[in-house]
């Protein structure tokens, strides 16, 4: 499989202007602190991660809606961080967006026709009547009557929304699709539906996908390969069955365990690894480990030395200098756990 | 004698476009120290179950306009309002999903939660904040002495729900009702939250109403469950009955809609086809029918009343009981239909 998207030491900071002393003193918002993952032809990557870890800005980062602060993002040979002009929109024709606020992400005063052909319209793509036409054959593509062209985004529902915005995404014939966040706007019937329908359409018109989620078990149906991330950077990444039977980072082992099963013996039964206090704010990220405020095996080393993602199975990575693939034991952790409650 | 005992419920509101059958018929019980799971999808009438308990249903355009809320010997429905104010927020208190916009901005966190311990239980400002201060170190709040004068900003999402448990346990409330309280929050705050509530649960013994779409916060914390769908009750009985036999085809729906993360094998997605219905407009016998894969002739015709199937176990559809009603009967077949 070839490579479509390769993204470099990614970073991206938000300078913080509020406060007379922060803003004086240059503080950052690390949102992206180095990411690094590539993504192949047809390929589905997930990132999770939980909010504020900066999935999503890493997903606006690829398609430059946010210019990152360094870093290089390479998509099928080119570098995108130095596109210009007609070459930048061609990049744009390639590369679509899909958001998650299917009720925000819709032009309420647009007939959904319009909001469909205006990709089209935008890069100059046919004619008024080749490009009804056409949202017309997307309509029906993504499920909805194609007869319901002239109607308005809030004659449906929130699932029929989300089609919409898929429709428009692919009105350009795009080769890389970023879903983010695309079904935890919806109920589980319909989310079922929707992540069916994506899909499909992966398989229909060989699209790949970066999907970025907060929900495990939605980005684990839908991912070849998952990468969870923390404050800004990525603790592991690796297959879907590899990360998700044998986590190695605590912090994925943790996630996992926290997210309860709908099957009560078993979620009676499990073990659960319960992380104290909130994630630190990313104005001023901890030294060495990230997670080391809250990690239940925390040792001297990891408030010092910053761990670097390593090979701890074939094709899985994971940044922790005591990456284990068993999940940790309840008891011999208690003695660090109290440290991390001081956060918020 | 059960603590709270709800019968054939009904709330109902009257809008330009019609009425909305919020709730159509709802009865249940809980027992002290039990938690009941109402699940179902947005719109299936579950919080609006949760606020006519509470008498917080907006009159005139809404009213629960028939059944019955037994409380420990007393009506809910009937009392005065001087009544209900004295149980709101005492013996009854509830959690709402938002913990931004459910506390008040211009107050510090310690002064709202002693105000339901100034109204129910007399309390002067100092002793109030004092029990607060205690109530916020209950939640696992650290330095609450000093938390308890911050102002809601200043908490994050987590400490804020943490907050509005403090306020809502002040009183030792019989019963707790959970409107959706980790759907807000990140996985590892979520449970956090669980746990904590479970603990309370424990030590007080609080009966807990958990309102969630989450089958697997209901998995983890339910001892009863009662499935909603179009202002109806469509499954109620003990966690372990509905998840393991589930009865009702759309319980069946919910379930093998889920992505599980816990299966080796990445199993394929059923979803249930079409939209939920408007409770404006619910559709004529069984409100699920037009989304049931199994639905007959009867099921556009005749509503179907919840008949208990096995002991505490009941379902309303036509066909649960019927050996041959199965839930593999019809192939999951990757619906694209939308409407």
């Amino acid at each position: 499989m070839s490579e479509l998207l390769r993204v470099e030491n990614l970073v991206k900071h938000f300078a913080v202007d509020q406060g007379v002393v922060a803003s004086h003193l240059g503080k950052k918002v690390h949102a992206v602190d180095g990411v690094s993952f590539s993504v192949n032809k047809g390929e589905t990557l997930g990132l999770v991660g939980e909010s504020g870890c900066g999935k999503s800005t890493t997903g606006r980062c690829i398609i430059r809606l946010l210019e990152p602060s360094a870093g290089s993002i390479t998509f099928d040979g080119t570098d995108v961080r130095s596109l210009r002009g007609k070459a930048l929109q061609s990049f744009r024709r390639d590369v679509q967006f899909i958001f998650q606020d299917p009720y925000a992400s819709l032009n309420p005063r647009m007939t959904i026709g319009e909001i469909v052909s205006e990709p089209m319209v935008v890069h100059r793509i046919g004619t008024p009547a080749t490009r009804r036409t056409r949202a017309k054959e997307l309509l029906d593509v993504v499920g909805l009557n194609p007869e319901h062209i002239n109607r308005y985004p809030h004659e449906f529902s929130g699932g029929q929304r989300q089609r919409i915005g898929i429709a428009r995404a692919l009105a350009l014939n795009p080769r890389l699709l970023i879903c983010d966040e695309p079904v935890s706007a919806l109920d589980v019937s319909i989310q079922a539906q929707v992540i069916n329908l994506l899909d499909e359409l992966q398989d229909r018109f060989e699209l790949t996908y970066v999907f970025i989620a907060h929900d495990l078990s939605v980005v684990r149906h839908i991912s070849d390969r998952v990468a969870v991330m923390y404050l800004g950077k990525i603790v592991e990444v690796g297959g879907w069955l590899g990360l998700y039977d044998q986590p190695h980072h605590p912090y994925t082992q943790s996630l996992l365990s926290a997210v309860p099963v709908p099957d009560p013996d078993k979620q009676r039964s499990r073990e659960r690894i319960i992380l104290e206090g909130d994630v630190p704010s990313p104005i001023d990220p901890p030294t060495g480990c990230r997670f080391h405020t809250r990690c239940p095996i925390a040792q001297d080393i990891c408030t010092a030395t910053e761990p670097e993602l390593r090979e701890v199975a074939d094709g899985h990575e994971a940044a922790c200098h005591f990456a284990k693939p068993f999940p940790i034991t309840a008891e011999a952790p208690a003695a660090v756990a109290g440290e991390g409650a001081v956060a918020g | 004698m059960a603590l709270l005992e709800v019968t054939g419920l009904r709330t109902q509101f009257f809008t330009r476009d019609g009425v909305v059958k919020a709730v159509d018929g709802v009865s249940f019980e809980l027992e002290q120290g039990k938690t009941l799971a109402i699940v179902g999808e947005s719109g299936s009438g579950k919080s609006v179950t949760a606020l006519s308990l509470m008498r917080l249903i907006q009159e005139p355009q809404g009213r629960v306009v028939e059944g019955g809320v037994n409380l420990g010997g007393q009506d809910v429905l009937k009392m005065s309002d001087t009544a209900i104010r004295a149980m709101r927020g005492n013996r009854i208190a509830m959690i709402f999903q938002d913990p931004m916009t459910s506390l008040n901005p211009v107050f510090r966190v310690g002064y709202q939660i002693g105000e339901a311990l100034r109204v129910h239980k007399g309390m002067n400002r100092k002793r109030a904040f004092d029990r607060a201060v205690e109530m916020l170190d209950l939640v696992g709040i650290p330095n609450a002495a000093h938390r308890a004068k911050d102002y809601p900003h200043q908490f994050s999402g987590g400490m804020r729900q943490r907050a509005m448990i403090a306020m809502a346990l002040a009183c030792d409330p019989d019963i707790l009702i959970a409107d959706e309280p980790t759907t807000a929050l990140d996985v590892t705050i979520q449970a956090q939250i669980l746990e904590l509530m479970v603990e309370l649960q424990q030590r007080e013994g609080t009966a807990i109403i958990m309102i969630t779409h989450d089958l697997g916060v209901v998995a983890d914390m339910a001892n009863d469950v009662m499935v909603m769908y179009g202002g109806k009750q469509v499954e109620y009985g003990v966690a372990d009955d509905v998840f393991y036999r589930p009865l009702h085809p759309y319980t069946w729906g919910l379930l093998d809609s889920l992505p599980r993360h816990d299966i080796s094998a990445k199993g394929e997605l059923c979803p249930i086809k079409g939209q939920p219905p408007s409770l404006i407009d619910i559709p004529s016998g069984c409100a699920f029918h037009p989304r049931c894969p199994y639905a007959k002739e009867i099921c556009r015709t005749t509503v179907p009343a919840l008949v208990e199937i096995e002991p505490g176990h009941s379902s309303a559809c036509h066909f649960s009981g019927d050996p041959a009603f199965r839930r593999d009967q019809v192939a999951c077949s990757a619906d694209m239909e939308a409407n």
